[in-house]
């Protein structure tokens, strides 16, 4: 099947390993992805709590842009999948403010019908193209491996259809057939203060800490997140964790989809692996069938 | 009345600011003044007060008024005022109009010049239409004084009683199977800390007593008819299957084998099949929980209780299920072995896995009481000396037999051939059904009073006249379905080698010799097909090859019968038939076969064969046995023996009685139902024993006990066997146990049983994979160890018909059970708790006996007690439960005096407003309970729960100190909301009820009017009206109460007269309003043929005037010309 593609900014940039990791799963899978030509900023959640029609605006450039590829359009970032997703919805709700949108986009010669979807790869990989179909193709088994599948909270709030808001399990589902153990991990919705590492460290230093602490607890190897901005404050952030909270963390923090690469066989530089902060290494695994 | 006598007074009220606010008053009189026929036009500030309605009166005596307008509030407010008002005057209360110009004008706009100029065209268009309006008197019902309580919870305990009191009889129906309802799970109640079931018992014991009370436990109101004053209702009590004899010795809860989640201490214990809800319960006997009948035996022919005897076998209990069989099923040795056991097609064990191995269980029971020296043989009392003949010994005559010798007749059976059993003894190989278990079965019957008279056949030895002119008063002919059908292919009678199917298989059994050669083709796909092909082999054919005209999938013959032919040896060709013997020197040597194809489906559901043109070929062979299908050989029928036979020569019988053309003479089995099988011939044969002594004892030929095949309803993986248990896709796998079978190569070489049979290790696993579809498995244990004999298992719901003149519903709440309560880790974790739960785990007749334990029995260190779960939500329910506060703290109070535990209460609002609740309150804060504002956000493991004890962390803000915090606590009990009963909505239904926002039942108005409905006669009480403490229910109950005995003491209740007419001049009756009518209150007079409104009933809807092709339904006060009055008044 085909999609269009929409990396968004962190994907260019400090989650580059995202980016080329999807990527790579995708064509493994035999999936087309075809990057979204001229693509802007999709705002992040943050404009539209302070300029939302504006905020809708430059989203919505996106989705009219999209629009003309005719084919579902999937956001790995979960901010810029929520912040599309909220677009389309408010747009389809709201017939006034389409109408301003509209108006806007018309200034470019753009135009948004509506007949967008918004998807993220995650939910894309299990419902589409089905976990079973997945482990089939897997050539190193994760066995071993004990994983805490971090989804933040942006993928599941608010409500859409997603998965369940408190015990989201596609992730969990997905790597136990790829034999990985999940380990108990109830801090997997949990939020990472996002945005908050830059203007109250503080609180978003706390919040990290907690979540590496419930994954350490349980012994977890890796931690793999859904969302740039989890992935950036739960990595790059643990030495200064450690030093306020005197504590020990070096836990490594992997995209899943770069974890899910590993086990199609793809190389550590393929998905980008090396420019994590933290080194994380499969052990000498069992290759063959993942189940 | 002429129009020059029309004289309208118009009132226009201020309603202080309320309507003069938005509405000119003053215009709208003047403009009233100028219409016509208006001989006064006022204003008044309060038209309702005294001297609002003092004037009216003053003006219809002095200046003759004889129609009345007042435009101002509601009619629902205040019509019945002004009504009145005009009768003190003496002028008809029908002959007044009210206007509504405040709730639909002045209230609802705020334009002052538009809100006039609606309320002076409301007003012009009520002076139009009171000009048409006519006297009409109110219609008087006469009250029955009996009355209904739905519901027996405290609140219709407490209203029964009131009302039983005063004299007047009261009909209490409660569902569940005692009375008592939430009230009696409780331990001890706020703010007195009485123990509830102390305060509660008693009165229930009073209904019980109370002689004008009739207590219909375990029932349910099904239909209502009738309105106040008359209501008829029906009322479905649902069997108990146990009887008055009851003594409550609880010997049958020990013994019953089945358990299931038991409701009232709400799931947390298990409880038997047979049980009594709780130690007080009124009435105080027991009930058998049935959930429908369990498909194996509703569709077994003689409705043998296989589940009953499987779930005995699952206990080792092998005595009492071999005594269970024989209880239902006269051939239990033939069926357990070659029955083809409809009740496996049937087990809702196939859709989990596969189906119990019904048939192979109930072999291994009959097999270990054989070899325990067999059966005691029946103790029969009555001896009859009727005289009886059974024609045919086969299954269907055998059990005739059985079954009439066991009302005490001696029944002789004839029999044609030289052995006895029928097709069991000559169609059945003897590797499926060895002759010895057949004659063992046989001689038990013989020893029950049977004879058997072998070489008599009916028609050449004796006639039916015979046998009544030799003093036999009954006959039942079961003589079966013998002779083969024949191919009619050329060549099929000339050539040796060449059998017919069950002649093939009677004379081998018979002991004549049947000459086999080595390559053997059969022709057929049913049973006999395959019975020939196996014996063929076991008479030395080297090759046997069935020659089948469809596919594998269309062969009748059963599925594991045709692997056991394939699996020794015989081959199966499909699509192909024969259509010519071919042979030499007088002996067969080929057949001549043709290709077939499958095309649309015939008559019988199956694929119809064509032959495919230019397909034939031969296929050597020196023998061939036609298996194609039999009938019955009826050639004793003649004008001697006058029986009606059907176009396939089967006899016609009745299927209910069994009686055919001639008196006394009955038949059943194939020769009434064509070649069938041995359960249905069984089936048959039971009836007719049944039959026949009822035709001997005069008895009318109807309500059979003895059971016949049906129907179960539709199924499939979503569906559950019963409502505790998961459901089919979702119960755990287990394969079913394969029967030992003698290898193929070893058992072709003789005529030994080929299967061998469970051992007891095997027998137990199958039976326990029974998953006991409808709770009680009837396996009649209960009634074997029930000294007094109260229990019946065939006893059937009854309906009771109940006439009465009001009703009030007491039914109660029921509590949140929703994903509201997943955050808070409710099924999650083991130690979260619901109130019920928790007021069971306090109590001391609950599963752990009022002591204050986690699930693994250890004390709990902290306890966090959470409010307001599910209310006071917008998510969930927006409004408060109302008694959760005090419970909580009631548990806290508890919880303290029991244990070391610490609490935690969080709460949003505490509502202790009751009398003694604030002062419970300050208490309960003295006792050292931590009492926390904020709402718990959500409740999560301290840890992994394989580590540690699954401490519980809580999170929440603490809002008084502005802190996020975290306690670790051991248990949570969740305060979860109060709802509406989950059948709420057939209550409405059925007594025309309305639900207000909230989901509870509409009071007629919250204040002034809680306990009365916008339906005359139905009231409410209780938390179905909305959620409440105990006080307030009784209050409620009684307030009801007071008005159902107020318009008792009245005799009569007045009923407003607008309602349908039909007029008796118009009216053609076409009989169209009758079925039309919502509430069947329309009569058809037989005699003068014409359609008459029943007064008591109409409830003026409508409906009857709008259909009524002759205009003759009119309705009463909206009358065509007064509706276009108003219309025109409108649009002036």
């Amino acid at each position: 099947m085909e999609y269009t593609y929409y990396p968004g900014c962190s994907l260019e940039a400090s989650a580059k390993g995202y980016d080329e990791s999807v990527r790579f799963v995708f064509r493994t899978l035999g999936q087309k992805l075809v990057e979204l030509e001229d693509w802007n900023c999709c705002g992040a959640t943050y404009y539209m709590s302070t300029k939302e029609t504006t905020s809708l605006v430059i989203s919505a450039r996106n989705l009219a842009l999209a629009e003309k590829y005719g084919h579902d359009i999937v956001a790995p970032c979960s901010s810029c999948y929520t912040i599309l997703y909220k677009t389309n919805q408010i747009l389809k709700d709201n017939f006034i403010m389409k109408a301003k949108v509209d108006q806007a986009l018309k200034k470019e010669n753009l135009q948004y019908n509506l007949h967008l979807k918004v998807r993220h790869p995650l939910e894309v990989l299990v419902n589409d193209i089905g976990i079973d179909s997945i482990a089939s193709k897997a050539k190193i088994s994760l066995y071993g491996v004990k994983i805490a599948p971090y989804y933040g909270c942006q993928i599941v709030r608010p409500d859409r259809g997603f998965d369940d808001k408190e015990n989201p399990q596609m992730m969990n589902l997905l790597f136990e057939a790829l034999g990985a153990e999940n380990i108990y991990f109830p801090m997997k919705v949990r939020c990472c203060g996002g945005m908050l590492m830059t203007t109250y460290p503080d609180v978003a230093l706390e919040l990290n800490k907690k979540i590496l602490e419930s994954a350490c607890e349980n012994d977890a190897d890796v931690v793999l997140t859904t969302c740039p901005l989890c992935q950036i404050n739960l990595e790059a952030y643990q030495n200064k964790i450690n030093k306020k909270f005197k504590t020990d963390f070096h836990l490594p923090i992997l995209f899943f989809t770069q974890a899910l690469g590993l086990a199609l066989g793809g190389t550590p530089k393929e998905l980008g692996i090396q420019r994590s902060i933290i080194p994380f290494q499969l052990k000498e695994n069992v290759k063959g069938e993942a189940r | 009345m002429s129009h020059q006598d029309i004289r309208i007074g118009v009132y226009v009220c201020h309603c202080g600011t309320n309507i003069e606010g938005t509405v000119d008053v003053e215009k709208v009189r003047d403009s009233a003044a100028d219409a016509p026929y208006v001989t006064v036009a006022r204003d008044y500030k309060f038209m309702c007060s005294e001297p609002g309605q003092d004037i009216v009166i003053k003006d219809i005596k002095e200046k003759g008024l004889n129609r009345v307008v007042v435009a101002s509030c509601s009619p629902l407010m205040h019509e019945t005022t002004f009504r009145k008002a005009c009768e003190k005057a003496k002028l008809n209360r029908y002959l007044f109009q009210m206007v509504n110009i405040r709730e639909q004008c002045s209230w609802v706009h705020k334009d002052r010049q538009s809100g006039t100029e609606k309320a002076i065209a409301l007003v012009n268009a009520a002076v139009r239409r009171v000009a048409h309006q006519e006297s009409m008197e109110t219609v008087r019902v006469k009250i029955n004084p009996n009355t209904l309580i739905v519901g027996g919870g405290i609140a219709g305990i407490q209203a029964a009683l009131e009302i039983a009191e005063s004299g007047n009889k009261v009909y209490l129906v409660e569902k569940d199977s005692t009375i008592g309802g939430k009230m009696a799970k409780l331990d001890k109640t706020f703010p007195t800390l009485d123990c509830s079931a102390c305060i509660l018992t008693p009165k229930m014991v009073q209904v019980a007593q109370h002689e004008n009370i009739e207590l219909l436990s375990y029932s349910e109101v099904e239909e209502v008819d009738g309105s106040v004053g008359n209501f008829t209702v029906k009322v479905r009590k649902k069997a108990r299957y146990v009887t008055d004899q009851c003594t409550s010795c609880n010997d049958c809860t020990e013994i019953c084998p089945v358990k299931v989640p038991n409701p009232f201490e709400e799931n947390q214990s298990l409880r038997s099949a047979i049980y009594k809800t709780f130690p007080q319960a009124i009435p105080n006997t027991y009930v058998i929980d049935k959930e429908g009948r369990p498909p194996c035996r509703e569709t077994c022919p003689i409705g043998q209780e296989a589940a009953g005897y499987i779930g005995l076998i699952a206990q080792r209990k092998f005595e009492e299920a071999a005594r269970l069989i024989r209880q239902q099923n006269p051939l239990p040795i033939v069926c357990g072995r070659i029955c083809y056991h409809p009740c496996e097609t049937e087990c809702n064990r196939q859709f989990v896995d596969e189906p119990i191995a019904i048939k192979n269980l109930k072999r291994f029971v009959i097999d270990w009481e054989r070899n325990k020296g067999g059966p005691q043989a029946p103790q029969i009392e009555k001896k009859r000396k009727e005289k009886i003949v059974i024609i045919g010994s086969g299954p269907s005559g055998l059990s005739c037999a059985h079954d009439l010798a066991l009302k005490g007749y001696n029944p002789v059976i004839y029999e044609k051939l030289p052995v006895a059993g029928g097709m069991l003894a000559v169609g059945i190989p003897e590797y499926r059904l060895p002759k010895e278990l057949l004659n063992t079965e046989i001689d038990f019957i013989k020893k029950m009073g049977v004879s058997i008279k072998t070489g008599m056949a009916l028609g050449k030895d004796f006639s039916i006249e015979d046998l009544f002119k030799e003093g036999y008063k009954a006959v039942y002919i079961a003589t079966g379905a013998h002779k083969s059908l024949k191919m009619k292919i050329p060549g099929e009678e000339e050539f040796e080698g060449v059998y017919h199917g069950v002649d093939f298989l009677r004379n081998i059994n018979l002991g004549t010799a049947q000459p086999v050669g080595s390559r053997v083709a059969i022709i057929g796909g049913g049973n006999t097909a395959i019975d020939s092909a196996r014996t063929a082999l076991r008479y030395g054919a080297k090759e046997v090859t069935i020659l089948y005209r469809r596919s594998r999938k269309e062969m009748p013959a059963e599925e594991y019968e045709i692997q056991a032919a394939e699996e020794e040896g015989v081959r199966i060709q499909y699509m192909v038939a024969p259509v010519e013997v071919i042979g030499k020197s007088g002996k067969i040597s080929a057949l001549k076969c043709i290709k077939m194809k499958l095309g649309e489906p015939d008559s019988s559901g199956r694929a119809r064969p064509i032959p495919i043109e230019g397909s034939k070929h031969d296929l050597q062979f020196d023998t061939v046995i036609i298996a194609v299908s039999q009938s019955p050989e009826i050639d004793y029928v003649s004008p001697k023996v006058s029986l009606v036979l059907s176009k396939w020569n089967t006899i016609e019988a009745n299927p209910e009685t069994l009686e055919t053309n001639i008196k006394g003479v009955f038949a059943g089995g194939d020769v009434v139902l064509g070649p069938a099988t041995v359960i249905l011939a069984m089936s048959d044969g039971l009836r007719a024993a049944e039959a026949i002594d009822k035709y001997l004892n005069g008895e009318p030929l109807t309500s059979f006990k003895s059971r016949r095949q049906k129907k179960p309803a539709r199924r499939d993986e979503n569906c559950r066997p019963h409502s505790y248990a998961p459901r089919f896709k979702d119960t755990p796998r287990k394969a079913r146990l394969k029967i030992k079978e003698r290898p193929p190569q070893e058992r072709i070489k003789d005529f030994k049983e080929v299967e061998l049979g469970f051992s007891e290790e095997e027998a137990v696993e199958e039976a326990s994979r029974c998953l006991n579809c409808g709770i009680c498995i009837e396996c009649h244990e209960c009634e074997r160890v029930c000294e007094p004999k109260a229990i019946d298992h065939t006893m059937e719901d009854e309906i009771q018909e109940i006439k009465v003149g009001q009703v009030l519903i007491t039914t109660g709440y029921s509590t949140l059970n929703s994903d509201c309560l997943i955050p808070y880790g409710y099924g999650l974790y083991e130690n979260v708790y619901t109130s019920l739960e928790f007021e069971r785990i306090v109590s001391s007749t609950g599963p752990t006996q009022g002591k204050i334990v986690m699930k693994n029995g250890k004390e709990p260190r902290a306890i966090g007690i959470i409010h307001c779960v599910g209310s006071r939500d917008i998510n969930s329910h927006p409004y408060c439960s109302r008694v959760c506060c005090m419970y909580a703290l009631k548990f806290a109070h508890l919880i303290k005096d029991r244990t070391k535990a610490e609490v935690y209460q969080f709460y949003i609002d505490m509502r202790s407003f009751g009398k003694g609740y604030e002062e419970f309150y300050s208490r309960i804060l003295d006792e050292d309970v931590n009492v926390i504002r904020g709402k718990v956000a959500e409740v999560v493991s301290n840890g992994s729960p394989e580590n540690g004890e699954g401490d519980l962390l809580l999170r929440f803000e603490d809002t008084l100190i502005k802190k996020f915090r975290e306690i670790p606590v051991d248990m949570v009990v969740l305060c979860n909301a109060i709802e509406p009963q989950p059948d709420s909505e057939k209550i409405k239904r059925l007594f025309s009820l309305s639900f207000s926002p909230d989901g509870f039942f509409l009071e007629k108005h919250p204040k002034l009017d809680p306990t009365a409905t916008a339906t005359d006669g139905v009231y409410i009480a209780g938390c179905c009206q909305g959620p409440k403490d105990i006080p307030d229910t009784v209050a409620q109950a009684s307030s009801a109460s007071a008005r159902i005995l107020s318009n008792i003491s009245k005799e009569e209740v007045e009923v407003e007269p607008i309602q349908a007419f039909i007029d008796p001049e118009l009216c053609a009756g076409c009989r169209l309003c009758n079925d039309l009518c919502p509430y069947g209150a329309i009569l058809f007079d037989q005699e003068k043929r014409i359609s008459k409104v029943n007064e008591a009933t109409c409830k003026g809807c409508g409906t009857c005037v709008a259909a009524c092709p002759s205009s003759a339904a009119k309705a009463k006060g909206f009358s065509d010309r007064q509706v276009f009055a108003e219309i025109e008044g409108i649009l002036e």
